[in-house]
């Protein structure tokens, strides 16, 4: 009886802030998404999300995968050199550049991106002046490419430093164990290393997911406007409308596509958990 | 000509040299034991061999050729690892079968290879089994089936047995050891425990602060260390130092090649040593002398006393028990005393 009042006392005031700040927070949109004013059912808030918005949730979908698929093969990659490379002072520099994402916050990436992928930016000024362009065939990176660029060089430093940690905590002399045998560094990297690390890339990219899913600066300052990203349109929904109805059922929609995507991680290590034991 | 030949090898970590001008060449089909104290050198010698570090100076040749420079993948060198290094995700199979898979051997060749492999190893009908649910000796076969399904031209074992319990240890040490004679591979083995160099090898090298003390067959080594550091590490533990003049009734010694003139440095093992009532009127050959008994501990085989001699204390076995504070004469025949030279006070 005692120790279990303790308990509760223990894990009491943990428990009440998860239900004031996000269960009570989450109820109150899930409610306020399915509902009228007067609080009677209703699905009008979702048919209207899907009649306004379908193509705006297919693209959300599109920029996010694409971003996680690219996010994934260049972190690999990077990590790679980091650990596998012979050349430590190109490795230390290597891995002092991709770390300073980190400290940018998405705002003022979205910013720098701006100035430096428009048609007139940065990017395509340096390629007329070497003389690679001219300023008639330049494009903007502006829209979904450069929402794409913006949200992998942001998350890259974040993926990368998780999975090179990952890489590097690999006891080093299973990689040399593969090395005396004959193999390369990129067999090593695909046979030995990648399947040992996947948990950690799964968790890298799932957290990755729930972040761009609620990033509303880069699809404001870079996009075109339409279509454009589901947090874009919730803000539009509650400036413009005062519309907390749609807007929540729009969070609803990216709730679920980043529920999605987590169970089919977790059903995934699971399933490598049972085929392990 | 020898298969492998290290020359005026040099390695260093930063500006800490760790090996200091190796010399070591091994025959086809011979097992050398390297032996040496922990930190002295050995994994990195091993490291050297396989191109995981890089060499200061000095030079590899394997049958002629100079592999001083080449990538490790390069190199049919194999290595046992310390602490197995089995590649957790694979089963047993699938770690044997990956430097076969690597150079591109037919599947068929390598599921043969594999089975004759679990044979050899004694690890059969575990093909698919998990590596991490084996025991520590069943994990260490694997690494050894693993190294050598590929044919090395030298496998090379770093204290393959350190990580393995007593009685497994003393089975794995034969089985290796039965292997190597049957199979005729050129092996290194790692060891910083001299008994097992000794059963082991066809030749030791004794390693000291990255040099080689000594290399020879074990008997050379265990019957006529080269240096104090080898005497005392094969186990000659009773040092002192002899100065001349300071023979007399209770110290005697003898030896028919030495000039008793000079100060000497004199080791040699406690098992040598005799213990009797009175020695004083025999002049035996060696050294002889009297002292107290201090202490006295059960061996099993034997017991072993430690005598007060002055400032000495000396430990000498002796199949009786001998009484606490008796006296007693302690004799060792000049065979089994390593004298050298006492650099500091004969100079
Ligand atoms: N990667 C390394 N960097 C710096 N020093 C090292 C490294 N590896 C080993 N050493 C040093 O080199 C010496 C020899 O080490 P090692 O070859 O591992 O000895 P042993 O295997 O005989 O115990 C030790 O003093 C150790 O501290
Ligand atoms: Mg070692």
């Amino acid at each position: 009886m005692r120790a279990s009042t303790r308990n509760i006392l223990m894990i009491g005031p943990a428990a009440v802030m998860v239900l004031a700040l996000f269960l009570y927070p989450l109820g109150f949109s899930i409610v306020s998404a399915v509902t009228h004013d007067d609080y009677s059912l209703t699905l009008t808030h979702f048919i209207k999300v899907f009649e306004l918005y379908s193509k705006d949730i297919q693209f959300t979908v599109l920029i996010v995968l694409s971003s996680v698929l690219i996010l994934a093969l260049l972190s690999i990659a990077i990590s790679a050199m980091i650990v596998l490379s012979p050349f430590k002072r190109l490795v230390a520099i290597l891995s002092m550049l991709y770390r300073l994402p980190l400290f940018i916050p998405f705002i003022v990436a979205a910013q720098m991106m701006r100035t430096f992928l428009a048609k007139n930016g940065l990017m395509n000024n340096t390629i007329v002046a070497a003389g690679l362009l001219t300023p008639m065939d330049t494009v903007s990176f502006l829209g979904w490419t450069g929402i794409i660029i913006t949200f992998v060089w942001k998350q890259l430093a974040f993926t990368t430093l998780l999975i090179s940690g990952a890489m590097a905590a690999l006891d080093q002399s299973q990689i040399r164990a593969a090395q005396n045998l004959g193999a390369s560094r990129l067999r090593i990297l695909i046979q030995i290393m990648i399947p040992q690390v996947l948990p950690t890339i799964g968790v890298a990219l799932v957290l990755s997911t729930v972040t761009i899913m609620s990033v509303l600066s880069v699809p404001l300052m870079i996009g075109t406007g339409s279509p454009t990203m589901i947090t874009a349109d919730m803000a539009f929904r509650v400036n413009s409308y005062g519309d907390y109805h749609v807007a929540n059922a729009l969070g609803m929609i990216s709730y679920l596509i980043c529920a999605a995507l987590a169970w089919f991680y977790l059903r995934q290590t699971i399933k490598e958990k049972g085929a392990m034991s | 000509m020898a298969h492998l030949s290290i020359q005026q090898l040099q390695v260093s970590y930063g500006d800490k040299t760790v090996l200091h001008n190796i010399d070591l060449n091994i025959q086809q089909g011979e097992m050398v034991a390297l032996l040496g104290p922990s930190g002295c050198g050995k994994t990195t010698l091993l490291n050297a061999l396989c191109g995981f570090v890089p060499v200061g100076s000095g030079s590899i040749f394997m049958a002629g050729k100079d592999i001083t420079n080449q990538p490790p993948e390069q190199r049919n060198i194999t290595m046992v690892f310390q602490s197995y290094a089995l590649w957790p995700h694979m089963t047993v199979a699938q770690n044997i079968a990956y430097g076969l898979k690597v150079r591109r051997v037919p599947k068929t060749e390598i599921a043969e290879r594999i089975k004759e492999m679990l044979e050899i190893v004694k690890l059969s009908g575990l093909e698919n089994e998990k590596v991490t649910q084996l025991s520590g000796g069943q994990r260490q076969r694997v690494a050894l089936a693993r190294a050598l399904v590929v044919k090395p031209d030298i496998l090379v074992l770093d204290e393959p047995l350190s990580n393995l319990d007593a009685k497994v240890r003393l089975s794995v040490r034969h089985e290796i050891k039965a292997l190597q004679q049957r199979l005729g591979f050129t092996s290194v083995i790692v060891t910083h425990d001299q008994e097992e160099a000794l059963v082991m090898a066809d030749r030791v090298a004794v390693l000291n602060n990255g040099h080689i003390e000594q290399i020879g067959t074990p008997e050379e080594i265990y019957q006529s260390p080269k240096t104090p550091f080898v005497a005392d590490f094969m186990g000659a533990d009773n040092r002192f130092v002899y100065a001349p003049k300071i023979t007399g009734k209770a110290f005697r010694l003898y030896l028919p090649k030495t000039s008793l003139e000079l100060h000497h440095l004199i080791y040699f093992r406690s098992s040598a040593a005799s213990i009797c009532k009175d020695l004083d009127n025999r002049n035996l050959d060696g050294l002889t002398l009297t002292g107290t008994v201090e202490q006295s501990a059960f061996l099993g085989q034997n017991y072993r006393h430690n005598v007060r001699h002055g400032e000495q204390l000396i430990q000498a076995d002796s199949p009786d028990c001998w009484p606490l504070d008796s006296e007693v004469s302690v004799h060792v025949p000049p065979h089994a005393l390593y004298v050298y030279p006492h650099m500091a006070r004969s100079a």
